[in-house]
């Protein structure tokens, strides 16, 4: 495979364009301002990211190798910077680098509270000069982190792409590019569940990947292909990947190009990698991806991406839900009906599975209806994920069991809404 | 101040108020001869002379403490360290082992471990002023490195160890806490590597000479019965600059002599005798008071010499600067200082009014 995020050898190039600049003269790193300034206004309760499923009650003093708690070290630190407690926030970003110690954020911000340890008019080698490319990214990730701690989801909330998730699909994942953080959601019974969330890199170039090469992170609906065995990966990617599915049937409709988009790990020398580090992959911390590796499923588990979630009530789905669920039902009556025209009204003129046009496709939806003789059908394990950019997608998943039969197989479509309302199928395929 | 802007590459000596003498009196000449053995580089020498004594006394402190100096010295940092930290097991009490220890380590890069032998080093003597400042320059470092990780920067061309200052004499942990505003005190130092030291430099600006009663500059002695002709010949000490000083110059050399004589003859009289009743005592002494300190200070010294050198003197009117580098040994404690002297003529004589040392 030749993946986009290909990377290069050494993460660390990305950074070596920058020479090492002593700053004999002393200031107060405006780093700690940002930080003490961004606590200050930081909610008590909010460092702690959400409640999740507690492993185990396996106590381990120093186990670093939680997901997520690199994390809330960190800010715990930064909180006592901004309550004036340096001496305390010292000890405690030493424990941390010394858990963590290629968590750069960690380390600037023990480089800065050491540096207040020494005397005025002394000199701290390797002090960074303030306009240091490297010395801006760690702000934007720490700002990036405290954002997304400061300003919560609502809790009950789910981002309104999730428009219905399939029972069998245990999990689903989110991730909000302003904000680099990846959201885990636990499905079941209530709905999705947000369980916990983790800071991201996207593409250098940014997101909304257009075509291959322009590292760029893309947007849209995707599933989890398979999970990559890392011992075949280099240790760029770190505790593994995941493989998405991009480019998705809407965007190969759109012309996009491009391979390889995968959720990895960080390489041995980073615990995590600087906002838009990556040639359009998602890259996050091998601690924190390694809870995706071991929890979410291959081939049923979504990702949405997207440049702002917007959160939204369950509840308030629901007419929307039932509006796009009478469309389907319609698509269903038709096909039963056995009437090969009335189906195809509900099918794109220019409808395109892989390489088949719509006129590729009649045959098969012949045979197909052909098949049911006129039995009816039950659409199991059904899930909508709404997405909207310049053009209203839905991206279908079901199960078609024929009625007296005990399985069916997996279909996904694709619908886009057209100018007057109306869906129309642009994509169908078996999927599994 | 001379030996401070290169604080963290030149080798910081503080040599410490020795005074174990005190305490040890019998002792004092041992420790001297092999105190005076470093100085004159004669390690293989004092090494022998310190394993000997060791050999009767086995848990000295002072000589084992010595024994780290000698081999810090001959770069066999292995064993000082070892030595060192064994001191810091016997005698956990005491500071300089432990910043003696910090000094090897961050001579290895080993930064985590020198901040730690600091900290204990200040635990067991918060106004231990030479474990704070390595302490600065240990966080310095600390600091560096964790930049560099910070920005994944490579840190192994980054920089060469800072030279931190090494204790050479211990002192007694009651010296060291004197007077808390006054942290200057304990760091007399004296660096022998460095051509001017600034002793008490760092603190307080003009009296501060004076004032560092344990640890200072001071020093006053009687030369050293055996070798070194203490008697600072004048001519030699203090060949003035051009060849034909003008009279008052040549007065006010004759007086800072003379009190340097008298301070190394423990003459009490001729030497508090040398200061005017002007005189501007340090630390908000009263003059009494003053008097009794340098009492204490000078007379129970076993041996105390003073040399003087690179003297130069500006006369304006009745007034006069005196600036030399004073040599100050007495017993195991060897301090040189940049002194300055600020002479009154009040009647035919010239005398002090003010004392400070630094540059």
């Amino acid at each position: 495979m030749a993946p986009t995020c290909r990377a290069p050898a050494r993460a660390r190039r990305f950074f070596c364009s920058m020479s090492l600049q002593v700053c004999m003269g002393r200031r107060l790193s405006s780093f700690l301002l940002i930080a003490a300034l961004a606590c200050a206004s930081l909610p008590t309760a909010a460092a702690p990211p959400p409640a999740r499923k507690a492993a185990p009650a396996a106590r381990q003093p120093t186990a670093p190798a939680r997901d997520g708690q690199a994390e809330n070290r960190l800010i715990e630190a930064y909180r006592l910077v901004g309550q004036g407690r340096r001496r305390e926030a010292l000890a405690h970003t030493e424990r941390l680098v010394r858990d963590y110690p290629q968590f750069q954020l960690a380390q600037l911000l023990y480089g800065d509270l050491l540096a207040t340890q020494v005397r005025p008019g002394k000199a701290v080698p390797g002090r960074p000069e303030a306009s240091a490319p490297a010395l801006n990214e760690l702000q934007q990730e720490a700002q990036l982190r405290l954002q997304a701690l400061r300003e919560r989801p609502p809790p009950g909330t789910v981002p309104a792409q999730f428009l219905a998730l399939a029972p069998s699909a245990r999990h689903a994942i989110a991730v909000d590019t302003s904000r680099a953080r990846l959201y885990l959601f636990e499905n079941g019974p209530h709905g999705p569940q947000l369980v916990a969330d983790y800071y991201v890199s996207v593409g250098k170039q940014g997101v909304e990947k257009a075509a291959e090469g322009d590292m760029r992170t893309p947007l849209g609906v995707y599933f989890i292909g398979s999970n990559l065995d890392p011992k075949s990966l280099k240790d760029f990617y770190g505790a593994g990947a995941l493989t998405l599915n991009y480019p998705n049937p809407y965007d190969l409709r759109r012309g996009k190009t491009g391979s390889g988009i995968w959720v990895h790990g960080t390489p041995p020398e980073q615990f995590a990698r600087a906002p838009q580090a990556t040639d359009g992959c998602v890259a996050m911390a091998n601690t924190d991806l390694a809870r995706l590796l071991r929890t979410v499923e291959v081939r049923s588990t979504p990702v949405v991406i997207a440049r702002q979630l917007q959160w939204v009530a369950p509840q308030s789905l629901q007419a929307e839900r039932q509006a796009f669920t009478s469309q389907l039902q319609a698509w269903q009556q038709a096909k039963r009906s056995g009437d090969l025209q009335r189906l195809l009204a509900f099918y794109a003129s220019d409808f395109a599975s892989y390489d088949k046009s719509l006129a590729d496709w009649t045959p098969v939806l012949q045979r197909e209806v052909h098949k049911l003789q006129g039995r009816n059908f039950a659409l199991k394990d059904l899930s909508y994920l709404r997405w909207s950019d310049s053009a209203d997608t839905m991206v279908v998943t079901f199960g078609e069991v024929a009625e007296g039969a005990r399985t069916g197989p997996v279909k996904r479509q694709y619908w886009l809404r057209q100018g007057g309302g109306a869906w129309k199928i642009f994509f169908e395929g078996v999927i599994g | 101040m001379p030996s401070r802007p290169t604080l963290s590459h030149a080798l910081r000596l503080l040599a410490l108020a020795a005074a174990l003498a005190a305490a040890l009196p019998a002792r004092a000449d041992d420790y001297t001869d092999v105190s005076q053995l470093v100085r004159n580089g004669k390690l293989a020498d004092a090494l022998t002379k310190a394993e000997q004594y060791l050999a009767t006394k086995p848990r000295d402190p002072q000589m084992r403490f010595l024994k780290g100096v000698i081999q810090t010295e001959s770069g066999k940092t292995g064993d000082a360290i070892q030595t060192f930290t064994r001191l810091t097991e016997d005698y956990p009490e005491l500071p300089e082992p432990y910043n003696n220890l910090a000094v090897l380590y961050a001579g290895q890069n080993q930064y985590d471990k020198a901040r730690t032998a600091l900290e204990m080093a200040i635990r067991t003597n918060p106004s231990y002023a030479t474990a704070h400042e390595n302490l600065g320059d240990v966080y310095a470092r600390l600091a560096g490195q964790a930049y560099s990780k910070a920005l994944q920067l490579d840190s192994g061309n980054a920089a060469v160890a800072p030279k931190l200052g090494l204790i050479r004499d211990m002192f007694t942990p009651a010296q060291a806490a004197t007077k808390g505003a006054k942290p200057a005190p304990a760091a007399a130092p004296a660096t022998p590597a460095a051509p001017a030291p600034a002793p008490a430099a760092a603190p307080a600006a003009p009296p501060a000479s004076a004032p560092a009663p344990a640890k200072a500059p001071e020093p006053a002695a009687k030369p050293a019965p055996a070798a070194e002709p203490v008697a600072p010949t004048p001519a030699t000490a203090l060949a003035p600059t051009a060849a034909a000083p003008n009279p008052a110059e040549k007065d006010v050399e004759a007086a800072v002599n003379a009190w340097a004589h008298a301070w190394a003859a423990k003459d009490m009289a001729a030497y508090l005798g040398a200061y005017g009743k002007d005189f501007d005592a340090p630390g908000k002494l009263s003059r009494k008071d003053w008097e009794k300190q340098r009492r204490d200070r000078i007379v129970g010294k076993a041996s105390i010499s003073v040399k003087l050198s690179n003297l130069s003197i500006k006369v304006d009117g009745n007034k006069a600067e005196a600036r030399f580098r004073q040599d100050y040994k007495a017993d195991a404690l060897s301090v040189s200082s940049r002194k300055t002297l600020h002479l009154v003529k009040t009647g035919e004589r010239w005398l002090i009014v003010k004392e400070s040392t630094g540059a």
